[in-house]
């Protein structure tokens, strides 16, 4: 009996453990990431923002959520039912799924994947799926075309993010997501942080920019444009199946955060490896991370106007795609010529 | 550092890849005309390709870790899908200005189709062999349909598409069959392999799928359906290009691929081969005769022609190889120029298809009459004409090789095959005249008479020329 | 073991599962999701391989992009399932005998397989011992050495693949306007407006 408990159902209860201290951070983090959006939002536009319930509007989120889950759910007419039931469960898992490989702290990920950064990619590339699938199953106009404008929007960006993924594992030599981080602790000339975003700046900015554009952010928002296509491919769900969608945007986010401060800004790392700074555990370091992140997401929101479609192709295929293999070729140059590829 | 392969043997593919790539950057950036500065340098490209091909001509070189192989045979037969290609690319030229075709597409893709060709001809491994034949198959696809706007040219692409993918996945389904039996896929070591090994079901099943991809490929019956319409559909010079390059480059790689390693089961191939080719005579001779466009003609008649080369194949002697590369050799120049014929049918500044629209222009254009005789009367075989000794050298070969029966069929075929050459030329001749053809472009009257003037005076310069082919023939038996 | 083993029938039961339904469907758009699925667990057998590289691939590839471009035109083209099984009943006869033979084949070769003698060997010769390097990097390393010249003719194809698209689809339409940001970027308030002082009472011009 102890053999079979510390076989087999410990570890499982283990990694069920250690999936719950990955989700309840980051559903909290959801919760509180949509009153912070407003509340930014608000400062920005001179509003004050929610304010009512609980302290400061603190309790918001809640009484959100509460209100969408005491409504009805609304199957349209002609909708394909499983269809339109799996598409918010598809976007909201999936945001999900990419935390097994993202490492918070040294040793602190569920899944220490040899080739972390695929896995990334693969499940960034997968969030059309539930976008697609929601428009086509609410057999509505407005949800289709906003599908089909998210998915030859996802699909452009995503090329992109890809080819900028690819310089940034040619200079770390490793697909492994804390080995790369690791890679970035090597201090850049002695004196400025090894995070990738120094060397690799023009590429930090495509990354960002396009990771806007894969959520479907301002100023990308057209797949849910509302002033021409009401709420785009979610113009029919209503109810908890919104409220998926919802959960799935903002965690997606919080994941793209993530991805760009692993990539790009040191993981957990602190800037430099001296005393005040790593008195300041990596975790917290790694969710200071995420949250600059988030901030400027929000903070480009309240800025920027939203872009005209053939605006955002052009800008994916003919500026982002060019930029990012030139840089590619550049790196690859660099690193050949001056024989620094790492082994 | 792992060190790099030698390049050397590969030059002309290289050479070539880089100028497709090139080709398509100056169509891009050159403002005006850019088809016609497209077509001049690929041609140009072709000619460089093809001295380079001869420079590295010589003694048998693999590389690319055994992936690539040069020797005379492949020497060979680049140069004859160059020289046929670059004599499509000539015809192209005023097609394309009469035709107002802007698109300096067409000979790009025609220069990676040459290079895809190219490199299934010098293939020794069934990898290599199968990413050579993608590249050539998927730019004649685009070819096919290159005409987007014409229904008969979407038709004839889809088609193609799907029949030549169909073709294309029994060709791999063969080919992993073959790799199950023997772990490897290169040339030698299926050679190993199957030598003195006792005949199995999984390994014939899989070379017959590889022949049934191929006889596809050269459109052989049973796999001929595509080869009318996409011959129709597709435009002329393109349709010319069709019916020399890719089947010069199929029927070489099928030689390669079964006196090379698929050499000691010649009793089982030999089998599926003839039934293929036995079926394309008689059938090339026998549904041309109802054609009345002189484009579906000319499909009919290459199937027709396919067969006859296969039976030098069949043959599976060295005399047999020499017997098929003579025939291809020949093909190509009766059939570039009959496509010149048919390129400068143009009545009114259209051009016709129809067999009729040759009615009487004997008295009208002499010289066109003359040229497309010559080039009929060497298509059904008569002597002294090129197609005659064309023929009678692969069915010399057939007969000493024990083929008596296969000899007679093809001999009976091309008897009635004869039929429906003269009878072109007695519509030219004795018909009554109904319109004058406008006058030919410069390039097209050069392509109609170098080839009708080389079929004629084959009989008086074989040597030479034959040469080449006597080498090639022997370089694929030495091993 | 076990739960490898266990994994591994689950894989692939799912996958046939999958790939049934994929047949099955009645609405196209249904079929290619259950395609997706079927992908997803070919993704999952190759993980159980130790093919973690190729898995991911797979899913990048032909979940990621491909499958969704093919979603994509399912969804637009709004196919109709009766018209396309108008010619089911009478097609099936023929079908169903080039099938059977194609099957009756098939089962002669693999009851009847034998292998050649060195076949083990050669197919083992490429593959370096799993554990002292990643499937990635020994993937890379015959990839680019051993292979380059076919991996090098896969790109000709992709190219030749990419252009030929383009030249069968793109027209070039007459009539729009298109945004040249260069011009919008160049114009300068000088060149449209102009700052007149106007005296009062005298009114432009």
């Amino acid at each position: 009996m102890a053999e079979l408990w510390i076989n087999y159902i410990w570890p499982v209860v283990w990694i069920v453990i250690q999936i719950l201290m990955f989700l309840v951070p980051i559903l909290i983090g959801v919760a509180y990431l949509t009153y912070a959006e407003r509340k930014i939002i608000s400062a920005m536009q001179m509003r004050i923002g929610p304010n009512v319930v609980g302290w400061f509007g603190l309790l918001q989120p809640f009484a959100d959520a509460l209100k969408l889950l005491t409504k009805e759910t609304v199957l349209p007419t002609g909708a394909s039912p499983v269809v339109f039931f799996l598409a918010p469960m598809i976007t909201f898992s999936l945001a999900m799924l990419a935390w097994a490989v993202i490492p918070v702290n040294p040793g602190w990920v569920i899944s220490d994947l040899n080739v972390g950064v695929l896995y990334l990619f693969a499940i960034s590339s997968l969030g059309v799926y539930g976008v697609v699938m929601a428009g086509w199953a609410s057999n509505s106009r407005y949800a289709f075309l906003g599908a089909m404008r998210s998915a030859a929007q996802m699909v452009s960006y995503e090329v992109s993010i890809g080819f900028i993924m690819i310089t940034v594992l040619i200079t770390a030599g490793t697909l492994n997501l804390s080995a790369l981080v690791e890679a970035q602790s090597e201090p850049l000339f002695g004196v400025l942080p090894g995070w990738y975003f120094i060397p690799h700046l023009p590429m930090f900015i495509v990354f960002f920019i396009s990771v806007l554009a894969e959520t479907n952010r301002h100023p990308f928002d057209l797949p849910e444009a509302e002033s021409e296509l009401v709420a785009g491919f979610m113009t029919e769900y209503s109810s908890m199946s919104f409220a998926l969608f919802f959960l799935g945007e903002y965690a997606n986010m919080i994941m793209m955060s993530g991805m760009v401060s692993i990539l790009f800004l040191g993981g957990w790392l602190p800037p430099y490896d001296a005393t005040p700074w790593n008195l300041i555990p990596g975790v917290i370091w790694f969710a200071a991370k995420i949250a600059f992140c988030l901030f400027v997401f929000i903070w480009v929101r309240a800025t920027f106007p939203r872009y005209r479609y053939d605006q955002l192709m052009r800008l994916g295929w003919k500026v982002f795609l060019p930029l990012s293999l030139i840089w590619l070729a550049l790196t690859a140059g660099f690193l050949v010529y001056f024989d620094k590829v790492p082994a | 550092m792992t060190a790099i392969p030698n390049l050397t043997p590969a030059y002309a593919e290289m050479f070539l890849a880089i100028a497709g790539m090139a080709l398509l950057m100056v169509g891009v950036f050159r403002k005006s005309d850019p088809i016609r500065g497209v077509t001049m340098l690929a041609i140009l490209a072709f000619a460089v390709a093809a001295v380079l091909s001869i420079s590295t001509n010589g003694a048998e070189t693999v590389t690319f870790n055994g992936l690539f192989v040069v020797n005379a045979f492949t020497g060979f037969a680049k140069l004859l899908i160059l020289l046929g290609a670059g004599l499509a690319m000539l015809l192209a030229l005023p097609w394309a200005r009469n035709e107002g075709v802007s698109r300096y597409e067409l000979p790009v893709i025609m220069v990676f189709a040459v290079l895809g060709m190219m490199m299934m001809v010098s293939a020794n491994n069934l990898l290599s062999l199968y990413v050579g034949l993608e590249l050539q198959s998927l730019a004649l696809y685009v070819l096919a349909a290159f005409n987007r706007g014409n229904l008969k040219a979407t038709e004839a692409g889809v088609k193609y598409f799907v029949l030549g993918a169909l073709a294309s996945g029994l060709l791999l389904y063969g080919s992993s069959l073959v790799y199950g039996f023997s772990g490897t896929t290169s040339f030698a070591g299926l050679a190993d392999a199957l030598t003195g090994a006792e005949s199995n079901a999984g390994v014939i099943v899989g070379i017959v799928f590889v022949i049934c991809g191929f006889a596809f490929k050269v459109s052989a019956v049973p796999f001929h359906m595509w080869t009318p319409d996409v011959y129709e559909g597709a435009p002329t010079p393109v349709t010319a290009f069709f019916s020399v390059a890719p089947k010069i480059a199929s029927l070489c790689l099928f030689l390669r691929i079964l006196v090379g390693p698929f050499e000691d089961l010649m009793d089982q191939w030999r089998q599926v081969l003839t039934v293929i080719c036995v079926a394309s005579m008689l059938w090339g001779a026998v549904a041309a005769i109802a054609q009345n466009n002189i484009k579906r003609l000319m499909a009919y008649s290459s199937i027709g022609h396919v067969g006859y080369a296969l039976i030098g194949l069949i043959a599976g002697t060295q005399e047999g190889a020499r017997g098929m590369i003579y025939y291809m050799l020949i093909y190509l120049f009766m059939n570039v120029g009959t496509f010149a014929v048919i390129l400068s049918m143009r009545v009114k500044d259209r051009y016709v298809e129809s067999i009729d629209d040759l009615s009487g222009i004997s008295k009208t254009n002499p010289a066109i009459a003359l040229a497309l005789t010559a080039l009929m009367f060497s298509m059904a075989g008569i002597p002294p004409l090129a197609g005659f000794f064309g023929k009678y050298f692969v069915f010399a070969a057939a007969v000493n090789a024990g083929l008596i029966p296969l000899a007679v069929i093809g001999v009976l075929s091309s008897v009635i095959g004869a039929y429906y050459y003269l009878r072109l030329i007695k519509i030219m001749y004795f018909d009554g005249s109904v319109e004058n053809f406008d006058r030919p472009d410069y390039s097209t009257s050069l392509v109609m008479g170098v080839c009708a003037l080389s079929v004629v005076v084959f009989i008086f310069l074989p040597e030479p020329l034959l040469a080449g082919a006597d080498a090639a023939a022997a370089a694929l038996f030495q091993g | 073991m076990i739960a490898a083993t266990l994994a591994f029938y689950l894989f692939s039961a799912l996958a046939i599962v999958g790939a049934l339904n994929v047949i099955f469907q009645r609405n196209p758009v249904h079929s290619v999701l259950w395609l997706i699925f079927t992908f997803f667990n070919a993704a999952g057998l190759f993980v159980l391989l130790g093919a973690e590289f190729v898995a991911m691939i797979l899913v990048i590839v032909y979940v990621g992009a491909v499958a969704v471009l093919f979603l994509f035109v399912v969804m637009m083209l709004d196919i109709n399932i009766t018209m396309v099984r108008e010619g089911f009943l009478k097609y099936l006869p023929v079908g169903l005998l080039v099938g059977g033979i194609l099957l009756a084949e098939l089962i002669t070769v693999f009851a009847g397989w034998v292998m050649s003698d060195s076949a083990d060997v050669l197919r083992a010769a490429p593959a370096p011992d799993p554990s002292d390097i990643g499937n990635t990097e020994a993937l890379g390393l015959i990839l680019y050495t051993d292979y380059i010249y076919v991996f090098q003719a896969a790109g000709i194809i992709l190219l030749v693949a990419m252009i030929g698209s383009i030249v069968l689809t793109h027209r070039t339409r007459a009539g729009v306007r298109k945004q040249v940001i260069g011009e919008q970027n160049a114009r300068r308030p000088s060149d449209t407006l102009e700052v007149v002082k106007v005296e009062s009472g005298k009114g432009l011009q």
